[in-house]
């Protein structure tokens, strides 16, 4: 069903409608936010500013606040059920598992926000995994790691460029295309896979090391501490900064005593995470620090977050999910955003699948089943995190709560010994109870077709 | 967003297929195809092939595809066993799930969705048929299973299309979630990874489900069926043009009818002497036409004469041509789309009783990825003819895209290519579905009926 909204709705403009709750969303374009401003941007105070959040959120747009609130909600329950569930071990095994499915929701977030879906990020995932492990084979190519990683991701960017051409350019619908590249790519994984074990699991190699380790590795401690200290202190200067300089120039900007919130928020996270990953978690000898993945999936969330928030990109982006003949009419050039947008959905696919290689270890063509029920877990992850399958509504952070969710649910049903094939019906449940919620939420604003 | 005129719910007539022959009336006269208008079978070929040439094809296309593929694979196989009896009867049995697969997503495809569930809904109703035959068990009658699936199944649809149809949640979600959903309720009914359900051609109950697809009718019932159904549907096809032209009413020149007549019992004839060959070994006799061909053609006849001949057909072209405009003419959309899915998936419960039919009675969680089977469904409609944009297709196009995919499906596992075997079991299918999906996109183009931006 082609449903194309005959009316722009102002609410749904790419103005990256700022988000109490989360620090890298901070970035409402200035250009745009002077034609049509949400409430928020207003407040001079910090109550104005709360209250007009309110406001935004009983209107239906409630952004991050279902998925928090689904975060705590999981957390509670499952600790109730099993009080190892909230375990400095268990945790970080969560925060770990949970990287795959945040970064390919981030994978899908680029198709969803087009209002296009791609079936065939799992796939891509999988074949990702599949070329950098066999690349590093000493018996085989002896590929350094890092060639390794960069031919897979090209491969993985290839395959979204075909599919994104077929939608963009030949009007293929989407679900279509990556149905039978999905079918393509599962044969050709076989194929890479050949019949044998792919293993980066022997400590005797440096490459097969620097793979495992993606997943593996940890920080020492102190290095994790420091690291945090760094990180805050840029992101809680720049954040600062910003903010005076918009005061300066008399633009629209945030109270002061937000955006203290906020670096505050920001710090109580971080060091939560990091004293949590520094409790030694080894039943013997000592495993502690935090794992090398979690700054990954930060850089990841980074570069996609400004790349949607802050460039022309972003902007197109938006504009063709809001409403693409208006994005059309106004010179956007439909085929190249949304053939741009399915290669950065593959090459995130392709970044999720180094991480699932150095997860899985040793790789087989059982894998690729795995990967490919993936997806629904992709798309579960993006919706629950707040992006809309209708296009035009979402940000990356929604691909991290959501997986966040996702791996939360996984690893407590896990952990009180529910069946997969269980645990794939609650998975379904909450995919199609998100989606209502979205549908349901959308119909509350104004611009529902 | 303009009705195109070729694509009106009047059923445009197919010169290559007898059950085609349905017109609507009413419709024709406010908006008539050329080749109603016809009077002489010259001048109704030269207006099919002005239609083909305007990019509505029909069942051209799938028609020289099977052709192409049956001869390319009895060129390449070894042996050049492609095309012998007992393969040709395997892949009747192999390509009558596709089918009625296919035609439960012709009727979902037809008003603009799609349903990826069909897969797992399949396999989840043949195992609950399965299931109640169970003896000891429930032991339920062979008959009361099925309707008891195919009712659980109508269900299930008509829940995914009460989403989809009133909550407006895209339909392609709905199904996703309904093809999770299923492939893990699916695993807990057959008992655990390791389950399986069997249906035992020694007990007679159940042996009627192991017989849908394994078992085979006598060759003398076989002509003697074959010469009845022939004889019915020629009568009645001849009757009917007779009576339109009696009545003043436009029907098709004496010559096609005739020559449809001719074509139907041409088929019929071919299919059954192929069935009737034994095809078993010195000691063994196999011979007859197995069930399954006159089940599919049971479902086919239904399918087509719901779709083609009752209120609720000419709504779901409608729907798909223009929902806005079925609104505005009073269908009640939801409804209709409710329906449609329900139809679906009790369509695809009898495809998952004949999957394990065709399996020789056996179920276990290995049978078919459920995934894989909707592809080749949605593969099958869309190959057969079937637009995934709604309002343009018909059964008969699932059922020759499903011998298409089932022959294909079969004729690669024979060329014996080893490791590339496995993949190529993907890839084939994938790359056939894109291509289909490829021209569906290019012939509407050129009927400016594509509304996406």
């Amino acid at each position: 069903m082609s449903d194309i909204p005959v009316t722009a709705d102002p609410g749904e403009t790419p103005t990256g409608t700022a988000d109490a709750r989360t620090v890298v969303d901070l970035t409402a374009a200035p250009e745009v936010a002077a034609v049509d401003v949400p409430p928020e941007l207003l407040a001079q105070s910090l109550g104005q500013y709360l209250r007009a959040w309110w406001l935004r959120v009983r209107s239906g747009d409630s952004g991050v606040l279902p998925v928090v609130l689904g975060i705590v909600v999981v957390a509670v329950s499952f600790q109730i059920a099993n009080p190892k569930f909230l375990s400095p071990l268990n945790l970080v095994n969560l925060f770990e598992q949970s990287t795959v499915y945040m970064v390919l929701a981030m994978a899908e977030i680029f198709a969803l926000l087009l209002g296009e879906i791609d079936l065939s990020v799992g796939l891509v995932m999988a074949i990702s995994a599949a070329v950098v492990a066999k690349l590093v084979q000493p018996n085989g190519l002896n590929w350094p790691w890092w060639a390794a990683i960069i031919v897979a991701l090209l491969a993985c960017a290839a395959v979204g460029a075909i599919q994104g051409s077929l939608v963009a350019r030949l009007k293929m619908p989407s679900f279509i295309v990556t149905l039978g590249g999905l079918l393509i790519l599962e044969g050709v994984g076989i194929i890479v896979l050949g019949g044998s074990l792919v293993s980066i699991g022997n400590s005797r190699f440096t490459n097969e090391v620097m793979l495992y380790d993606i997943f593996y590795g940890q920080f020492d401690p102190v290095v994790g501490w420091i690291l945090l200290a760094v990180l805050i202190g840029a992101a809680g200067t720049g954040l600062w900064l910003r903010d005076a300089r918009r005061r300066r120039h008399g633009l629209e900007t945030p109270p002061r005593s937000l955006t203290a919130m906020k670096i505050v928020l920001m710090t109580v996270a971080g060091i939560a995470v990091v004293a949590i990953c520094n409790v030694n978690r080894a039943h013997f000898g000592t495993i502690e620090g935090v794992p090398y993945i979690i700054p990954i999936v930060l850089v990841v969330l980074a570069a996609w977050t400004v790349l949607l928030q802050r460039t022309r990109f972003g902007r197109y982006v938006y504009a063709i999910g809001g409403n693409p003949e208006a994005a059309r009419r106004a010179g956007v050039s439909l085929p190249a955003v949304r053939t741009w947008g399915f290669v950065l959905a593959a090459l995130t696919a392709g970044i999720a699948g180094v991480l699932f290689a150095s997860w899985q270890v040793s790789l087989t063509t059982n894998i690729i089943k795995t990967a490919n029920s993936y997806v629904l877990l992709a798309v579960a992850a993006a919706v629950i995190g707040g992006t809309s399958l209708f296009g035009g509504r979402g940000k990356t952070i929604h691909g991290v709560l959501g997986g966040l969710v996702i791996g939360g649910i996984y690893n407590g049903l896990y952990l009180l010994n529910v069946s997969s094939e269980l645990i794939d019906i609650v998975v379904a449940a909450v995919l199609l109870a998100a989606a209502t919620v979205d549908v349901l939420s959308r119909r509350g604003a104004p611009r529902q077709a | 967003m303009t009705a195109d005129a070729g694509e009106t719910p009047t059923g445009t007539a197919d010169a290559s297929m007898a059950v085609d022959l349905t017109a609507a009336p009413e419709a024709a006269a406010a908006d008539v195809t050329r080749e109603l208008l016809a009077q002489s079978l010259g001048q109704y070929l030269r207006a099919w092939w002005l239609r083909v040439r305007s990019g509505n094809s029909g069942v051209l296309p799938v028609v020289l595809a099977i052709v192409l593929v049956a001869v390319s694979f009895e060129v390449v196989t070894p042996e050049h066993a492609f095309l012998r009896p007992s393969n040709i009867v395997y892949i009747f049995g192999l390509s009558a799930v596709y089918m009625v697969l296919a035609m439960a997503e012709t009727v979902v495809l037809l008003i603009g969705e799609i349903d990826l569930s069909v897969g797992a809904v399949a396999l989840f109703g043949g195992v609950i048929a399965f299931k109640l035959v169970q003896q000891p068990g429930p032991a339920w009658p062979w008959w009361a299973a099925i309707l008891a699936a195919l009712a659980c199944c109508g269900l299930i649809g008509a829940l995914q299309g009460t989403l989809t149809a009133r909550l407006k949640i895209p339909s392609f979600v709905v199904s996703l979630g309904g093809f999770l959903l299923f492939s893990g309720i699916l695993v807990v009914v057959l008992g655990g990874a390791n389950g399986n359900v069997t249906v035992s051609s020694s007990a007679p109950n159940q042996r009627v489900i192991y017989d849908m697809v394994q078992g085979l009718i006598v060759p003398v019932v076989g002509w003697v069926a074959l010469a009845v159904v022939v004889g019915a549907a020629g009568t009645a096809l001849w009757l009917r043009a007779a009576a339109r032209r009696r009545q003043g009413l436009v029907a098709p020149p004496v010559s096609l009818t005739a020559i449809r007549i001719a074509l139907v019992a041409l088929v019929g004839v071919a299919v059954v002497m192929i069935c009737t060959v034994n095809r078993g070994t010195a000691l063994v006799t196999v011979e007859g036409v197995p069930w399954v061909i006159p089940i599919v053609l049971v479902v086919l006849g239904a399918w087509t004469l719901l779709l083609q001949r009752t209120r609720f057909g000419r709504y779901v072209y409608a729907i798909g041509g223009n929902p806005e405009a079925a609104r505005r003419a009073g269908v009640s959309l939801a409804a209709i789309r409710t329906w449609a899915f329900a139809l679906c998936s009790a369509t695809a419960g009898l495809g998952g009783i004949l999957l394990g039919s065709f399996f020789y009675g056996q179920y276990s969680t290995n049978t078919a990825d459920p995934g894989q089977l909707v592809l080749y469904s949605v593969a099958a409609a869309v190959i057969g003819g079937v637009s995934l944009f709604g309002g343009r297709g018909k059964a008969v196009h699932g059922v020759l895209g499903g011998l298409l995919i089932g022959g294909i499906a079969y004729g690669v596992s024979l060329l014996n290519l080893g490791t590339l075997a496995t993949p190529l079991e993907y890839i084939v299918p994938g790359g056939v579905l894109l291509a289909a999906v490829l021209v569906d996109v290019l012939s509407r183009r050129g009927t400016g009926s594509v509304t996406r931006v």
